[in-house]
This record gives structure tokens, C-alpha cells and sequence, in this order.
């Protein structure tokens, strides 16, 4: 599905990305990992064309993403739920909802995508007509996934999801995240400190540590072997 | 009491046309943070467009040349952004340039027209030019009035594109954060080209709708900049309706205020509760959050 190689980005000179190999394979869930700073949220910013990369191949399912501006790549299926949340605090949930489906492969199924997430995060029901800035932190970030699932991805990025969340709210998104593993088959790339709840999402996972991959391994793996999580992960698992 | 009421009705009727002339000064500023000091000048144009379509032999009235101008600038506006503005905002954002670009547009309309039509002020005189109506003891301007009412339909016209449409949506997406709006697969590029088209245009039909009272001459966008400007900053950077609020307010405050003192103070009176308003409230009327440029 996607296929990264080689690939350096940074800003202005200052590296956060070096010579990164990085792949997700179809209908797969990935799994980034690694400390603050060690260029995680870059490495979906890049994929996402936000961030210009300095060198390397992106592609997604052989087509040069390299070639597509930023909203190209949303009209190619790659969504990016970014870090932060940043939803449209001053738009009502729906119409949050609604810009979701932007997208022109998503257009015409607004109403069926949009019972899908209210399954998902059945909280989001009642407060449809609310501005998305009156909600709780959880609330909104339920609603900022939300907001990707409804333009149909094929590659859906989650960037922190549980950041700043208490431990009730995130298990909330968690098990959202994981009844949209269940009912849809979009590969997913999981971007987390969390890296317990991340890995049981995913079947892979990527250790970044100052802009280079320092371990590729199943999540499985990372998950029983104790020594292999307290080197890469410290104490986290 | 009846006084208060004979400039109270006057102020709201031109307080519309001021909310029309400063939405779209908001539009641009809120959709591409360009505070666009060729604004008025867009509307000194139109008004000179809707002379010259009542007076140079079609003889269309003012108020139903209105979709024609707004036709006209909703192009032109786009003409204007593809060349140069979109040339200074997003990645390569530049204050400085976005200032000397603007201002340097309005110096340049203002004097391409005074040399192909000169100084000389024009004036667009409808056969009910003098007319009203009285209300009561109140005189309502037939020519106010339609003014008005033509601001009021536009403003209507205006909320339904950016409610209901799905360009509308994404434009205001794109005000409230261009990264987020990004990542919903908008294209930044298209939403600031239309943006700034709809927010020229809007300029523009204000002007149409003063020219029937307001004489024409190629420096009059300086008698309203400040107003545009004003009602833009009261109503809250940013804000399309608080724009609108804005300017009906400094329209009522611009002639109530002739209840009490002469209309040539009557910008004091603007600029005092302007200053009073920003005191209390810094970010403006509506103005929400302070958000990062």
C-alpha cells in the first residue's frame, strides 16, 4: 500500500527525518513508536505533503506521492488525523462531519459513513448541532477521527491519538480504534506514546529515535519480549 | 423620541451598505489573513462601473446592474489574486509585501482613473433619486432604502454559499485552520481564488449600492476606507458576521450621533466607542480566540 524509502525531511536545515525505510502493507495497522522528537509526527506530515521532504521516495500503491499536492493525496485515499485534534471549533459537529467528507470519492456517502462513526463513537450522537470547540477534550478527539473516517480512507493516519487525554477518555478512543480495525479493512498507521494500546491495534510497529528507525519487529514480538520493550520503549510497556 | 428615530432609521439603512462594502474586507482577511488596503478602491471601481453602465447608453439602473458588477469583480478579483497576491500569502507569507502590494493596487486604480475620466465627481441619478416615502413622522430615501435592501439580500446570499455549499464550507474550514482544512483534501490555492473573488465582489456591490447618493470620484474609496476598516476590527478579525454587525453599528453611531452634535464629528463618535469596544473587548465583538498568523 505504502512504500517509503530513503526518505529525509526537516525543517529549515535542521533534520527530522533521516534515510527512513517505512512500509505498510495492505489492509495492515502500523504501529509508530518512539520518545518525543524522534520525528514521528513528522514522518506523517511528510506523507501527507505538509512537510517537504529533502530527499527519498514516498509512494502509494506505486503512484509518486511526491508528485501530488497535499490535497491530491487526500483525493488518493491517504487521511491524516492530526495531532492536536484541530478540529473546526467554530463549525458544528456536523458540519465538522461534513467537511470529512470532502473528498469527492466520498461526497455521495455522507449519511452512510456518518452512522458508521456514530457507531464507533456513539458519544458524538447527541451533540451533532454543538460547535466542535464546546466539547471535551475526548469528545473532540473522537470527533477529529471521526472526522477521517468519513472520507473513506485507504491509508488512515493517526497522530497521537490519546494526547493530553485522561486514562477514561483515551480507552474511550481506544476501543473506537479498534471497532473500526473490525468493521473496516483501511490500513492504518498508529502514531503513539501509549505504545501498550497501540500495539495491540497493530500487527507491526516501527521504533523511531532521532529521525532514524532503530527497530522494525511484530507487535506481538514487542509485546512479549520484556528486554526488547525496555530497550526501545523503556518502561512504558 | 421621534428625533432619535429620524437618524436612528437613516444609520441602519446606511449601517447595511457599510456591512456589505466590510464583509468582504473581512472575508479576505479572515480567509488568507491579507488585509487588503485596495478594498475601497475595488469598491471605487464598481462604483464608476455602475456609472458608466447607467450613463454611457445602456441605461441600466444601478440596482439591477448589481449581479453584472458582482459578475464583473467576482473575475476580477480572481485576476487580481492569481497575479499577485497568492504570490504573498501561504508558504511565503510576507507582510511587508502583502502591504505595498495592496496599497500599491489602490494607488494605481485610483490614478488610472483619474486620467481617463478625471477628477470630476459623477453622479448616478435614477428618475426616483429624490423620492421617499414618509413612515410615521420618519422620511425613508427610496434610494437608501433599495440600498439597503439590496445589502440585506446579498448578505443573505452570502451566508447561504458559506453554510450551505460545499465550496462555502470549505472556505470557512480554511479560515479557521488551513492545515486542518488541508488534511480534508481542500485545496488551499482554490479556496483562496474564490475567496478573494467573493470578497472583492461583495466590495463591489456596496458600491453599486451607493451610487445612486454617493457622488463618484476616483479618491471616494478614502471616504469609507476607514469605516471598511473600523467595522472589520469591531466586529472581530476574522468574522464575516461580526463584520456586518460591525458596520450597521457604525452606520447607527454615525448618524444618531447627529442628535446631539454636527455630522462633521461624527467619525469622533465611531472612533470613541471604537476604542471604548476594543478596550473592553480587545479581540473585537465577535472575535473568539486569539489564533496564531
Amino acid at each position: 500500500m505504502l512504500e517509503i524509502s530513503e526518505l529525509s525531511a526537516g525543517y529549515e536545515g535542521i533534520p527530522a527525518l533521516r534515510a527512513v525505510d517505512f512500509k505498510v502493507g495492505d489492509r495492515a495497522r502500523v504501529a509508530v513508536l518512539g520518545p518525543n522528537g524522534a520525528g514521528k509526527t513528522t514522518l506523517l506530515k511528510t506523507i501527507s505533503g505538509v512537510v517537504a521532504p529533502d530527499c527519498g521516495t514516498m509512494r502509494l500503491e506505486g503512484e509518486d506521492l511526491g508528485k501530488l499536492a497535499s490535497h491530491r493525496r487526500v483525493e488518493a485515499g491517504l487521511v491524516h488525523v492530526p495531532q492536536g485534534r484541530m478540529i473546526f471549533a467554530s463549525m458544528t459537529v456536523a458540519d465538522n462531519l461534513r467537511l470529512g467528507s470532502h473528498r469527492a470519492a466520498a461526497r455521495d456517502r455522507h449519511d452512510e459513513r456518518r452512522e458508521l462513526v456514530l457507531e464507533l463513537f456513539p458519544a458524538l450522537g447527541g451533540m451533532l448541532r454543538r460547535d466542535g470547540g464546546a466539547l471535551s477534550g475526548g469528545q473532540q478527539q473522537m470527533l477529529a477521527i471521526a472526522r477521517g473516517v468519513m472520507a473513506c480512507p485507504r491509508l488512515l493516519m493517526l497522530d497521537e491519538p490519546s494526547m493530553g487525554l485522561a486514562p477514561r477518555a483515551s480507552e474511550e478512543i481506544f476501543e473506537g480504534i479498534a471497532r473500526l480495525s473490525e468493521s473496516e479493512t483501511t490500513a492504518m498507521i498508529v502514531v503513539e506514546q501509549r505504545a501498550h494500546e497501540a500495539l495491540e491495534i497493530c500487527e507491526r510497529a516501527y521504533v523511531l529515535e532521532s529521525g532514524e528507525v532503530v527497530l522494525e519487529a511484530a507487535a506481538k514480538t514487542l509485546l512479549s519480549d520484556e528486554r526488547l520493550a525496555a530497550t526501545y520503549l523503556g518502561s512504558e510497556i | 423620541m421621534i428625533e432619535f428615530l429620524q437618524f436612528l432609521v437613516p444609520g441602519i439603512l446606511i449601517g447595511g451598505v457599510y456591512a456589505l462594502l466590510a464583509s468582504g474586507l473581512g472575508l479576505i482577511f479572515g480567509v488568507m489573513r491579507v488585509v487588503n488596503f485596495a478594498q475601497a478602491d475595488f469598491m471605487m471601481l464598481a462604483m464608476y462601473l455602475s456609472w458608466a453602465i447607467f450613463a454611457g447608453g445602456v441605461g441600466l439602473d444601478p440596482f439591477l446592474a448589481a449581479p453584472l458588477v458582482f459578475a464583473a469583480f467576482f473575475v476580477g478579483g480572481m485576476a487580481v489574486h492569481w497575479l499577485f497576491v497568492r504570490h504573498v500569502i501561504g508558504r511565503r507569507e510576507n507582510h511587508d509585501a502583502q502591504v505595498i502590494l495592496t496599497i500599491g493596487l489602490g494607488l494605481i486604480f485610483q490614478n488610472l482613473i483619474l486620467i481617463r475620466y478625471s477628477s470630476e465627481p459623477r453622479v448616478v441619478a435614477p428618475s426616483y433619486a429624490n423620492d421617499g416615502d414618509f413612515v410615521g413622522e420618519i422620511f425613508i430615501s427610496r434610494v437608501r432604502l433599495y440600498a439597503f435592501l439590496l445589502s440585506v439580500v446579498v448578505a443573505a446570499l452570502l451566508f447561504l454559499f458559506l453554510n450551505r455549499t460545499r465550496t462555502g464550507r470549505a472556505i470557512r474550514a480554511a479560515s479557521e485552520n488551513w492545515e486542518a482544512a488541508t488534511y480534508m483534501g481542500v485545496d488551499i490555492g482554490r479556496t483562496n481564488l474564490i475567496a478573494f473573488g467573493v470578497g472583492t465582489a461583495l466590495t463591489a456591490v456596496g458600491g453599486s449600492a451607493l451610487v445612486t447618493f454617493q457622488s463618484i470620484t476616483p479618491f471616494v474609496g478614502l471616504r469609507f476606507v476607514v469605516v471598511m476598516f473600523a467595522a472589520v476590527v469591531l466586529g472581530g478579525l476574522g468574522s464575516v458576521g461580526g463584520a456586518f454587525v460591525g458596520g450597521v453599528l457604525i452606520g447607527i453611531i454615525q448618524s444618531v450621533s447627529q442628535v446631539w452634535t454636527s455630522a462633521a464629528v461624527k467619525n469622533v463618535w465611531v472612533f470613541g466607542l471604537f476604542l471604548l469596544i476594543l478596550y473592553v473587548r480587545p479581540n473585537g465583538l465577535f472575535g473568539k480566540v486569539q489564533r496564531a498568523i
